[in-house]
């Protein structure tokens, strides 16, 4: 972790984001206080919590492995932090009952958690952290461990709960889409430091450096080497009106969604189909140009061979230069 | 072709058992011969007929003067026993530690406290008998359990350690966050899971001091004997007195026996138990 500095506003939902070992986890474990930041602050609203032990700092965590009791029921397990925390008996039952209805697990708490499926056990996880009303919900990749369908099931379920609850969350994840869909803000990490910190539209359509621009979008930004003379962008194979800049090494970034199929002639460059992908919705052409392939997203009507030449044309408006040496983002 | 595989095939299967009756045959006789030497009277003790009327005179002799085992049971209960209540409490928090801490020579540490165990217990025998001489309390049961604590407190920290050591951290780490402290932490969630784990290294630390013998045998002489010990006491005039050494053994392998199949339950329910992911 490297001089890493974010303040989060009360009720927002903060996703962290990045490769793994970027730091994320560790970020999120020290507001936890499950680890220790080595020098600086962590302040939960106005308490500075540094010191002070897990139990005492008000937050609720989900974890990647769920960490549910194996040798408690459902019940037991979502009851738990009432039970340490000492809140009166009398309204563990429905606070219990009322957290897992919310979670549809009214009908299984008897159960215990090797019995359940995935999505089962994440619920118990998500209703022992939701069945009090923590200060801040931390939640570590949790929907990792489930299948794909019930990823996608959970993410709206999680984004739902979160409205309803209204209370300030940070989300770590590997995966974009889940920040994209969940997140009011994305913090976009890269080797311990915070390489943009947005919303996900901006996070998407203005990304601030080079490694924000290739992380995020699947398939992801095509990126080219070259330089820009007088507004237009020189690459080995061709060149293309890219919008402004003057004598420097660059690299264009442009999504695939934003290059268009053409005939070969009387377009801003052409080459040889390298491959051919039908995803349902529409479909992924790779080309080769030159040293580089550049993916594009078409219609999915669209049919071609491979080694079929093709032209290309780039949306000016959406082309994004970087600054070859420093990786950061050149704006006009 | 493949008629002659499977003669092979039950040749092999046939030697397979030959050789595992040979072994068994090989563990059990010795028992087989102190089993019914406990229920044979004195003259049949040698002769090796399957047919013989069985007694139960051994057992009342041995209970009474001047063997007096009822004593020596009572005092292998109670140093096993409380060797037991001390040692697991303690080696749980110890292996806990040496689990979870991060601790300056921890390695150091850990592999001292295992590197007791490979040192012969004749060679330490000496300094205890002369440290409970000098302190009074040679023939004590005290004194047998400070010398069991001694030999079985570093077999069940590193036993139980490995148990604790397959707990996954995220629950642990669950219950700090969901409001519990550390020894909560310890009392609500570690224990409970490590528990098949626990009673096996607890089951094991009684085995291994109700069969002691050595250190029963030089630090006790007279109050404070051991079954194990007491065994010896059936040298006589007339020789060797077999039918009550029979009868003495059924009484040390008893609880053993009972033990044992307590233990294959909860040594294979600790091996399954395993995490939830």
């Amino acid at each position: 972790m490297n001089d890493i500095s974010l303040s989060i506003h009360d009720q927002e939902f903060l996703v962290l984001l990045g490769p793994s070992g970027c730091g994320k986890t560790t970020t999120m474990r020290m507001v936890a206080g499950l680890e220790e930041p080595s020098m600086g602050d962590i302040f939960i609203g106005s308490k500075k919590v540094n010191d002070e032990l897990p139990k005492d700092r008000d937050v609720a965590m989900v974890f990647q492995n769920y960490g549910l009791y194996p040798h408690m029921s459902v019940y037991e397990n979502i009851r738990y932090p009432l039970k340490v925390r000492k809140v009166p008996k009398s309204e563990h039952e429905h606070l219990v009952r009322k957290t897992a209805v919310k979670v549809e697990l009214g009908n299984l708490l008897n159960r215990r958690p090797r019995e359940l499926s995935g999505g089962q056990r994440q619920r118990v996880a998500l209703a022992r952290a939701i069945v009090r009303a923590p200060t801040v919900f931390l939640m570590d990749e949790p929907l990792s461990n489930l299948d794909a369908k019930l990823r996608v099931n959970m993410r709206a379920e999680l984004k739902h709960l979160q409205h309803e609850l209204r209370i300030t969350t940070i989300y770590v994840t590997h995966d974009q889409i889940e920040a994209m869909t969940l997140a009011d803000r994305v913090a976009v990490m890269d080797n311990g430091i915070i390489s943009q910190l947005d919303t996900p539209e901006r996070i998407y359509n203005d990304p601030d450096n080079l490694f924000v621009a290739g992380f995020i979008g699947s398939p992801s930004m095509n990126l080219l080497e070259g330089s820009m003379e007088d507004g237009k962008f020189l690459h080995s194979g061709f060149s293309v009106k890219a919008g402004f800049g003057s004598n420097q090494d660059v690299t264009l970034g442009i999504r695939p969604e934003d290059l268009e199929l053409t005939s070969a002639e009387n377009t801003d460059c052409s080459g040889r189909v390298y491959s051919f992908e039908l995803t349902g919705e529409s479909t992924l052409v790779t080309v080769q140009l030159a040293d580089d392939r550049l993916t594009i997203r078409g219609p999915n009507e669209y049919r071609v061979a491979i080694d079929e030449t093709v032209g290309i044309r780039f949306n000016p408006e959406k082309c994004y230069l970087f600054d070859s040496e420093s990786k950061q983002r050149i704006r006009s | 072709m493949s008629m002659s595989n499977r003669s092979r095939k039950k040749l092999l299967d046939f030697l397979q058992f030959l050789v595992i009756l040979l072994a068994a045959i090989i563990i059990l006789v010795p028992i087989y011969w102190i089993v019914s030497g406990a229920f044979k009277q004195q003259v049949d003790i040698f002769q090796l007929k399957l047919l013989f009327t069985p007694t139960l005179d051994n057992f009342k002799i041995i209970f009474k003067s001047p063997y007096n085992l009822f004593d020596k049971l009572v005092n292998s209960t109670l140093v096993a026993l409380s060797t037991v209540m001390i040692t697991i409490p303690l080696a749980t928090l110890a292996a806990y530690s040496f689990s979870r801490f991060r601790m300056k020579a921890e390695k150091v540490m850990f592999v001292t406290i295992l590197a007791t165990q490979f040192v012969p217990a004749v060679v330490i025998v000496l300094p205890f008998f002369i440290l409970f001489r000098d302190i009074g309390i040679l023939d004590t049961r005290l004194a047998l359990v400070l010398v069991n604590l001694s030999l079985i407190m570093p077999f069940a920290i590193w036993m139980i350690k490995g148990f604790i050591d397959g707990i996954p951290l995220d629950t642990e780490e669950a219950a700090l966050v969901d409001g519990s402290g550390r020894i909560q932490v310890v009392l609500n969630v570690v224990i409970p899971m490590a528990l098949p784990g626990v009673i096996t290294a607890g089951i094991f630390c009684f085995i291994l001091a109700w069969n002691e013998f050595l250190f029963a045998l030089i630090i006790t002489t007279n109050k404070a004997v051991t079954l194990p010990v007491g065994l010896s006491l059936f040298h006589a005039e007339e020789g060797v007195l077999w039918h009550l050494i029979s009868a003495a053994g059924i009484m040390i392998m008893l609880p053993m026996f009972v033990l044992a199949t307590l233990i294959q339950k909860h040594f294979v329910q600790g091996m399954t138990m395993g995490a939830v992911r």
